[in-house]
């Protein structure tokens, strides 16, 4: 429970953040922390524009997304204290729920019948597959090394003391925050400033959508980035008591945001078609992932 | 007279008598007549095997002719699991043909042939359930195959569908041969034809390659690869109906056959296990891959029927490695995965194919790329479509999810073995099952996606609308099927449990300790993901609600999709399947193999001509393997093309040669 309100409030502030560090560095004002929020409750009160081709996926895919985001936080734990959801081998189901979101948001796209949104679906459905075996390594290894199978024992049970540890650790950390970029189309992979349909992936998707469904949308993408944020914070916090594990989450969350930020104004896109080239390479630092686990358990006697 | 003689002898009595009415049932009577006689036949053999399914196996001995003689029969828990699939599969698969074949009605031998050998074909996969007797169990496995050759060549003037049909009956036979050779092997080293000597050789002497032999000759059946080449023929050329049929029990009579040879092996299970798993996963990959690229959507689903098998595969490699490591948990999760996953392969891949066939009966293709739309003209078959394109998933909350997520934490509980080895290839598994997922995620929105959404691509003859109700029922049927699997998950896990549990105990060594209470955290587990779904559900409800709540009163405007400010759009300007998966197929080309064919642009040729292009994917295995096989074999055949060579009197010499020859051994004793 205390990790889905966390990550609600980080939820808030995080996309903010992002802009706020991009302005900053090439020399802007920018908007405050809480534009983001500002325009999606203006968003929720709108009305809405809908593609004649269009159909019903078209306007329950949103509500889906959403609410696929909403249950793959309450799989999330926090430390000491459990998700609202936790059951062994529970981040197949948190996996699972996400990629059902995501084939309402493909489909949606491919509903409107029209030459580019059906681009961005493609993209979005292959990058995000081969985004998926480094997830599952890695989870995979945590479990070796731990010996459970639930997200709340696992990171309960990651304990830091040896310098290979600390590098598994910080692979760890590196192979979420890419699939934190790849799951929310952000920049070494997806630039959502660009202003070319072609180019797009995220966004060229969602050109039809409006009114409260484009809000809906926005506000997943924002729970997102604090979903998989709360993942890379459970790395570190383990067994910390709450007083300091509390500030910490809040800490690496604003960090994290910062990171995004400086990358999006210091990087060029890759280009797309090194797209998957560059997810797939995950795999292999999930890999190396395994290794030092093996490393650790001794396993290679 | 003891039940089981009751029971099989009617079911015999009504198909005997069914078959000998049906040419005589007059035409609009004839499908209902079938429908009644498959119906019952289901009804019989689920009343026999129903029992067994509690862990109580009924075995009797029936005689069959001076040739076999004693033919035992043996019903456990195992063939009961299968049987009531086959059953509850035929009987929805005949119900959607009923309704199917009206269009051809006019064709009344035809029909009436189809109908039989139907009937036949669902007997035969019944028995081949139950047989216990090498030879007993060909003679069914031979007429399954056959009357599933003749089913799916019901369309005989289409000279694509009789080579479809040949090439299944060859590799059919092929698959026969490595059972018979298997079968005389044991014969030779332990005399006898029955299963139990099986179990003796395995005791005798621990030669794994009996097993893979077997595993060949079931495993043309399942699809394995590089075994699977006849499905992405067989099952676009069949009618749908008989396509659901084969692609949802067909093929699994094959995994029937390995779990089977599996509860008689006594050692090796890690190596094999090894070998599975590692086939399986390969099988998978490619299985998916090939169907993300194929713009025939029946193909794309006989293509995901491999991928389904691997799925399955994986499951059985996790149970043989649970048995050589002596990990109980592994050995329950692996084989229970499987088995729930062969019950819910049948249910979805059922539903796929009927709705497919479906939108083919309305729009008489099977290129996706020339659909487009259909959500709007036939609403309900995309409902049922998109259902089972989750299901097939494996997404939460159908009951995709439920064996998939089974054999995931199999592997995860894999990560406790001792042995590197073995974690190294769970984890890569693990990857390998991962990547299925997220392909099958590809392939699926892009199929549904082109056939049923955006706005029609081409102009078709035909204006397309709902198909009848008697072909939407069955679909409705499985439907209901797949959610009780969905929501009561612990229930069927707790049956497919006892299943494992009985296999085990025939494998003696290690029976001890494989206890299925074993299972039960892991169903309250199941129980807990089936209660998530549910919060799912109504977290996506109270949304939706919401949504409804606040667009209340708002203004909604209906206007184009939006087309970078292009004023004349055409529906030809919408991404295509093709463009989909190219991304995908384009890095994986050395896999999937894309065959372009268009004329070149001259030199000189100024003002171009108007000129065709056209791509298609070929299979990797088929064409670098089997058809330079076959090549090479036509090649060296040739060379005997003289002894055919269309002369009466060299036909009549060679008999004259023949009989001299067997005058003559016989005079010098040298034959008797």
């Amino acid at each position: 429970m205390l990790s889905f309100i966390l990550i609600l409030i980080a939820g808030f502030f995080f996309t903010g953040i992002i802009i706020r560090t991009k302005s900053i560095a090439s020399g802007r004002r920018g908007p405050g922390v809480l534009q983001p929020i500002k325009d999606v409750i203006r968003l929720f009160k709108k009305g809405a524009v809908y593609s004649r081709t269009t159909s019903f996926i078209f306007q329950i895919a949103p509500t889906i997304y959403f609410s696929s985001v909403v249950m793959a936080m309450m799989v999330v734990p926090f430390g000491q204290a459990k998700g609202i959801i936790s059951f062994n081998g529970d981040f197949v189901f948190f996996a699972y729920v996400l990629a059902l979101g995501k084939f309402f948001s493909i489909i949606s796209a491919m509903d409107t019948g029209s030459s580019f949104e059906g681009m961005g679906a493609s993209r979005e459905a292959l990058y995000s597959l081969f985004a998926e075996p480094a997830f599952f390594i890695l989870m995979g290894s945590f479990a070796l090394l731990t010996g459970h199978t639930s997200f709340h024992m696992m990171f309960m049970a990651l304990h830091l003391g040896s310098y290979i540890s600390y590098a598994i650790a910080l692979l760890a950390t590196f192979v979420l925050v890419m699939i934190m970029m790849v799951e929310n189309s952000r920049m070494p992979i997806d630039d959502p400033k660009t202003h070319l349909e072609l180019t797009m992936i995220h966004e060229v998707m969602i050109l039809d959508n409006s009114g409260f469904d484009l809000g809906l949308i926005l506000t997943t993408g924002y729970l997102k980035f604090a979903l998989y944020g709360a993942l890379i914070v459970n790395l570190f916090i383990g067994m910390v008591p709450y007083q300091y594990a509390i500030p910490l989450f809040f800490g690496i969350q604003f960090l994290l945001a910062v990171t995004i930020g400086l990358i999006e104004s210091f990087m060029a896109r890759y280009r797309m078609s090194h797209n998957p080239q560059f997810i797939f390479a995950l795999t292999s630092v999930s890999l190396l992932i395994f290794f030092g686990v093996l490393l650790v358990l001794g396993k290679f006697a | 007279m003891v039940v089981w003689s009751i029971l099989l002898y009617s079911s015999w009595g009504i198909t005997i008598l069914g078959l000998l009415a049906l040419p005589f049932i007059p035409m609009r009577l004839k499908a209902n007549f079938a429908v009644f006689i498959v119906t019952a036949n289901a009804l019989l053999t689920s009343w026999l095997v129903i029992p067994s399914l509690g862990g109580e196996a009924l075995k009797f001995v029936f005689y069959a002719g001076s040739f076999v003689q004693e033919v035992p029969v043996m019903i456990d828990s195992l063939s009961a699991w299968f049987i009531l699939i086959i059953n509850f599969t035929s009987v929805t698969g005949i119900l959607y043909g009923s309704g199917y074949m009206k269009p051809y009605n006019d064709s009344e031998a035809k029909l009436s042939l189809h109908w039989i050998l139907y009937i036949l074909f669902h007997l035969s996969m019944v028995w081949v359930c139950l047989l216990q007797n090498g030879f007993a169990f060909l003679i069914a496995w031979e007429i399954m195959s056959l009357t599933s050759m003749l089913l799916v060549i019901f369309d005989h003037n289409n000279s694509k569908t009789i080579k479809a049909g040949i090439n299944y009956m060859v590799q059919m036979h092929l698959s026969i041969v490595f059972l018979t050779i298997g079968f005389v092997w044991v014969y030779f080293v332990t005399g006898s034809f029955g299963f139990e000597a099986i179990q003796e050789f395995f005791l005798r002497q621990n030669n794994i390659w009996l097993f893979l032999i077997f595993f060949a000759g079931f495993g043309f059946k399942a699809g394995f690869i590089p075994l699977h080449s006849w499905l992405p023929h067989a099952h676009p050329a069949a009618p749908s109906h008989v396509s659901g049929v084969m692609s949802g029990v067909i093929v699994k009579m094959g995994i029937y056959g390995v779990i089977r040879m599996i509860s008689y092996l006594h050692a090796d299970f890690e190596l094999l296990g090894e070998i599975v798993i590692t086939v399986s996963v390969l099988t998978g990959l490619y299985g998916i891959l090939n169907a993300a690229v194929h713009r025939d959507f029946k193909r794309m689903l006989a293509y995901c029927t491999i991928e389904n098998i691997g799925i399955i595969g994986i499951g059985l490699g996790i149970g043989l490695i649970g048995l050589g490591t002596h990990s109980t948990l592994l050995y329950y999760l692996g084989f229970g995965g499987a088995l729930l996953h062969v019950l819910n392969h049948s249910l979805f891949k059922s539903l796929l194919f009927y709705a497919a066939g479906s939108v083919y009966q309305q729009t008489h293709t099977r290129d996706m790329e020339k659909l487009g739309g259909l959500l709007k003209r036939m609403p309900q078959t995309a409902v049922i479509f998109l259902v089972g394109a989750l299901a097939i998933g494996g997404l939460p909350p159908f009951n995709g999810f439920i064996s998939e997520f089974v054999i995931y934490s199999g592997l995860v509980e894999g990560m406790k073995l001792e042995s590197i080895s073995l974690i190294g290839l769970l984890i890569l598994t693990f990857a390998g099952l991962s990547l299925i997922g997220g392909l099958s995620i590809l392939t699926f929105t892009k199929t549904f996606g082109t056939i049923f959404l955006g706005s029609e691509r081409e102009h078709l003859h035909h204006q397309p609308k709902e198909v009848s109700f008697i072909m939407l029922l069955p679909q409705y049927i499985i439907i209901a099927v797949m959610l009780s699997v969905a929501f009561f998950p612990q229930w069927y896990l707790g049956i497919v449990g006892k299943i494992s549990h009985d296999l085990v105990s025939s494998v003696s060594p290690v029976a001890t300790g494989y206890e299925s209470a074993i299972l039960e955290g892991y169903s309250k587990t199941m129980n807990g993901i089936s209660i998530y779904s549910m919060i799912f559900l109504a977290l996506i409800g109270l949304v939706w609600f919401i949504r409804m709540y606040a667009i209340k009163g708002k203004t909604q405007v209906f206007d184009e999709t939006w087309g970078c400010g292009y004023q004349a759009p055409n529906s030809r300007m919408q991404y295509t399947g093709k463009s989909f998966s190219k991304p995908m197929a384009k890095m994986m080309n050395f896999l999937l193999i894309e065959r372009k064919s268009y004329p070149e642009l001259n030199r000189g040729e100024i003002f171009p001509k108007g000129r065709k292009y056209s791509s298609s994917y070929l299979d990797f295995f088929e064409h670098y393997f089997i058809d330079k096989l076959n090549h090479q074999i036509l090649y060296f055949i040739n060379y005997f093309k003289f002894i055919q060579n269309g002369r009466v009197q060299s036909y009549v010499m060679y008999g004259i040669v023949f009989i001299l020859t067997i005058f003559l051994l016989t005079l010098f004793n040298l034959v008797k």
